[in-house]
């Protein structure tokens, strides 16, 4: 188990590096030079140069991929003498557009995108989960037909236009919410809940429609396992062999399905968190994109990949847990 | 009426069982889906609707007395910061789906224009994935060893990309140049290795069943069992693939022209078109229901007939 | 001194499923009967309707099936009971095994659980008492170290052990019949013969009786005394064992006889081909 797991964050870790590679190639090669966007509008060539010296534009590709690398992993410090900025590990550079610290502009964002995360997975789970039960367990009833509808509706719908539709029902004419705008828990958390609520909901809606569909069409292919035919044929009770036989065997693939899309959530929402105005990571992501902040870019879709890959070896071991073929494989 | 059915009919109700030997006839299982059902049928039809649209834009021009790009400043209240005139966002004889704020150009003949963008990405994107994720997945399922090693570590690779944030950073890297082009090669670079994977392991079960084995055993050259052996048998898988591939496409290509990074303006795209109308969603509404609702229908259209096909070929629900 | 009532009876028993086609009948008009401490073999190819009559027995018909006629057990009839009554006789007073023992079982629970569940389903009591019924329970199909074997998963276990396994849970409650479907097809020849010999001691222990389903006339021979033959849902013939097998009546007997191979007949397959 422990030499599997180490396997597993190393290949990991490994994914990672390649990602960062990737991206640092692409937007060194594409992007316009970074040197000429800090020093803005008034700029003399002298100027750039410094710019570039400091951030060690000057350098070739791998020496400047090496320092991003190893400002990550110990810090850096950028410049020299009276003018040097240092940046501590896990040193991702700073904004060109604002000069801060990305680490500390993720961290102040991941919060926000967090509670998003968090609130739309429960929400998902239950509308999901329940939906997709309820209309296997009820299959060809009216039951079954609201829920497929539904979920249809869900995965067909873009979020964005929910999002659109919600705010224009419940904020512009009805009026019961305010405009979302992430407050925080502790300053009132009446107001909380409500501007966190239309994430919630718009998000949950998509994924709970997937969800939906992936758990029903588990339990109905369960149910014609021939282990469940047994469990009949051994006299155990109609809710029993519901709850004990067909339930685990189908929900377990949503396990894997959950990590991966929480952990994507993780990485910021970006075109919910967009609409509504949230400040996360996936706002800040769009943001950055807009004003080509490469140092940003770069540090969110770090963030983001790094969700996913770890994402990925949580639901691993997370299944050898779940599923006993798994367990003792791994052993 | 005959009492006795046959055993065709047998089958048919009997979901999970396959009928033996042959393989199968997908033109006549796609009329017989069509037939079945009357979501499918309104699904098809709603399609067809939204491509005559897509392909009579420029006809419909001269019919319509508007171009996709024409201002028309007697449409829109400039004294109310550029409302469209009139109820419902300025739908009237003139302007049947109404006009946008500020310009005053015609949102019925943007919306077919936009149909055009849409279709053309994601119909080009999916047959570019289905390319690319056939073709690889054939070719790790069939060949095996190394090639497989290989393809599947590039699949792992990009299945763990952030693929939606990196699409974006991709794009707003790229010079501008061609747009549509450069969304279907990104949609495609991202999206081939969830088809390459249930192509693979297809393969991998076609390459042991009897008819290949005979094939092989009787000297046939590789390509030619491809051609003539895997390939058929896949044909049913590509088909639902592709169909709903399709909705995928136009959703992910409208989400990222409505976050600014794909079809650029003035091009009409839908998703575009919604990013537009959110300054405007309290005032004019219909500015982003005409375009959100296209995008709804034409995406579950194609959903509807994708899992038709699915529930036809698989004789299975779809997950 | 009058015949024992036969412990298991079915008479007249019809299956049919609806289809858009039409009502189709995959059983027709059957009847047998077993008594204590016999064994009737029913043989027939795939699609005869033999699987269909031993779940219309346990009551576990696929969704749309219909049974008419009457299946008694006991002289009691079990045709047209609710599912609540046909639980309690599930398992407890008719025991069931299947052809594939890895798709059987739940790849999720131990195979002690499995076992344990079908006990305490009928009898309740702690999961420490019931333990004591697995051990047992697996003691007696011969698995070695059954304490430490119960809490191992199905996976862990060779086909002709998840076989044992299946035994195990069918017999735990000691019910008076035994309906085996094609038990030991999925298993290969040497596998079989154990199996066959388990189920033959342990039908000598405890006087069950015993339905025993197989497309294999050969493994038929071994343990039935009386054998039924089905074709196309309907009996072909119905005698003991003895006679059957060297003075079959019906041509198609002869055809299923015939594709047994033998050791004195090499050309037995030639003939069925041409048959």
């Amino acid at each position: 188990m422990v030499g599997y797991l180490a396997r597993r964050l190393l290949s990991a870790l490994g994914i990672l590096l390649l990602i960062s590679l990737f991206t640092y190639v692409i937007f060194f090669l594409l992007s316009p030079d970074p040197a000429v966007l800090i020093c803005g509008k008034t700029c003399t060539p002298d100027r750039i140069d410094q710019i570039r010296g400091t951030l060690g534009l000057d350098q070739p590709f791998w020496v400047q991929f090496w320092d991003f690398l190893r400002g990550f992993f110990v810090g850096r410090t950028y410049g020299d003498g009276a003018s040097a900025v240092s940046c501590p590990a896990p040193c991702l550079g700073f904004s060109f557009q604002t000069n801060r610290s990305v680490t500390e502009m993720i961290e102040t964002r991941l919060p926000v995108s967090a509670t998003v995360a968090l609130g739309a997975a429960v929400l998902w789970l239950l509308a999901g989960v329940g939906a997709g039960l309820l209309s296997a367990v009820k299959q060809g009833t009216w039951w079954d037909r609201g829920a497929m509808m539904f979920a249809l509706g869900g995965i067909s719908l873009p979020n964005y236009f929910v999002a659109l539709i919600l705010q224009y029902v419940l904020v512009v004419q009805m009026q019961i919410l305010p405009f979302p705008s992430a407050v925080p828990f502790g300053e009132d958390p009446v107001r909380w809940f409500q501007s966190y609520l239309m994430p919630w909901l718009v998000l949950a809606f998509g994924y709970a429609a997937v969800y939906a569909r992936l758990v029903r069409a588990n339990v109905l292919d369960t149910l014609g396992e021939n282990f469940l035919r047994t469990a009949r044929a051994k006299g155990l009770s109609g809710r029993l062999i519901l709850r004990r036989h067909a339930l685990r065997p189908s929900l377990t693939p949503v396990v894997t399905m959950f990590g991966m899309d929480f952990a994507g959530l993780l990485g910021g929402a970006l075109i919910t968190e967009t609409v509504f105005g949230l400040n996360g990571v996936g706002k800040l992501a769009a943001d950055s994109i807009a004003k080509n902040d490469q140092p940003v870019i770069m540090g969110v879709t770090l963030l983001a990949a790094f969700f996913v890959v770890i994402g990925n070896v949580i639901v691993d071991i997370t299944y050898t847990f779940l599923d006993p073929r798994v367990r003792i494989a791994t052993r | 009426m005959s009492a006795v059915p046959s055993d065709l009919a047998v089958q048919v109700t009997r979901p999970g069982v396959s009928p033996q030997g042959g393989a199968p006839r997908p033109a006549g299982r796609i009329v017989s889906a069509l037939r079945s059902s009357p979501s499918v049928l309104l699904s098809a039809a709603f399609l067809v609707f939204v491509v005559l649209l897509a392909l009579a834009a420029p006809l419909l021009v001269g019919l319509v007395g508007w171009g996709p790009y024409d201002f028309d400043k007697n449409a829109i209240d400039s004294d109310l910061g550029g409302i469209p005139r009139g109820a419902l966002g300025g739908v009237s004889a003139e302007h049947w789906f109404g006009v946008e704020p500020q310009n005053g150009r015609d949102i019925f003949i943007r919306i077919a224009f936009g149909a055009q963008v849409s279709l053309l990405i994601a119909v080009s994107a999916t047959i570019m994935s289905m390319i690319l994720g056939v073709g690889l997945g054939v070719l790790a399922g069939y060949h095996g060893g190394w090639v497989d090693q290989v393809i599947s570590r590039v699949m792992d690779f990009l299945m763990a990309f952030p693929s939606l944030i990196f699409m974006i950073a991709l794009l707003s890297a790229l010079p501008a140049g061609n747009r549509p082009v450069l969304l279907v090669i990104v949609l495609s670079i991202f999206s081939w290795p969830y088809t390459a994977r249930v192509i693979r392991g297809q393969t991998m079960t076609l390459r042991n069943r009897e008819f290949v084995e005979a094939a092989v055993a009787s000297g046939a050259n590789s390509a030619r069992i491809v051609f003539r052996e895997v390939l058929p048998n896949l044909r049913g898988t590509i088909i639902v693939l592709a169909t709903l591939a399709v909705p995928g496409f136009i959703g992910t290509e409208a989400g990222l022209s409505f976050l600014g990074v794909g079809v650029t303006p003035p091009t009409p795209s839908w998703g575009q078109m919604i990013a537009t109308a959110v300054g405007w969603y309290a005032v004019d509404p219909m500015y982003f229901l005409i375009p959100g609702t296209f995008l709804f229908l034409t995406v579950l259209s194609f959903t509807i007939l994708g899992d038709h096909l699915r529930k036809q070929f698989d004789g299975r629900d779809v997950a | 001194m009058t015949a024992p009532a036969p412990l298991l009876e079915v008479k007249n028993l019809t299956i049919t499923f609806p289809t858009p086609g039409g009502t189709v009948t995959v059983v027709d008009d059957l009847s047998f009967a077993i008594r204590d401490n016999a064994t009737l073999g029913v043989v027939g190819e795939s699609g005869s309707g033999k699987s269909m009559t031993s779940l219309a027995v346990m009551g576990l018909l696929p969704p749309g099936g219909r049974a008419t006629g009457s299946v008694l057990l006991d002289g009691e009839e079990l045709l047209g009971r609710s599912e609540r009554e046909l639980r309690r006789i599930r398992g407890e007073r008719v025991g069931m095994v299947f052809q594939d023992p890895l798709s059987s079982l739940n790849p999720y629970y131990t195979v002690g659980l499995q076992i344990e569940e079908a006990y305490r389903a009928h009898r309740g009591g702690s999961r420490r008492a019931a333990r004591a019924v697995v051990v047992e329970a697996l003691e007696r199909v011969r698995i070695t170290d059954p304490a430490r074997r119960a809490d191992h998963y199905p996976h862990q276990f060779s086909g002709g052990m998840r076989q044992r396994i299946m035994i195990a849970m069918a017999l735990c409650l000691e019910p008076r019949v035994l309906i085996a479907d094609e038990p030991t097809t999925a298993l290969d020849v040497t596998v079989q013969a154990q199996i066959l010999d388990l189920l033959r001691d342990l039908q000598a222990q405890t006087g069950m009786a015993m339905l025993f389903i197989t497309h294999d006339l050969a493994v038929v021979s071994q343990v039935a005394q009386e054998v039924l033959v089905m074709r196309n849902g309907s009996m072909v013939e119905h005698g003991s064992a003895e006679q059957i097998f060297s003075r079959p009546r019906e041509a198609y007997t002869r055809v299923l006889l015939d594709a047994v191979p033998r050791i004195d007949d090499p050309f037995g397959d030639l003939r069925r081909v041409s048959a």
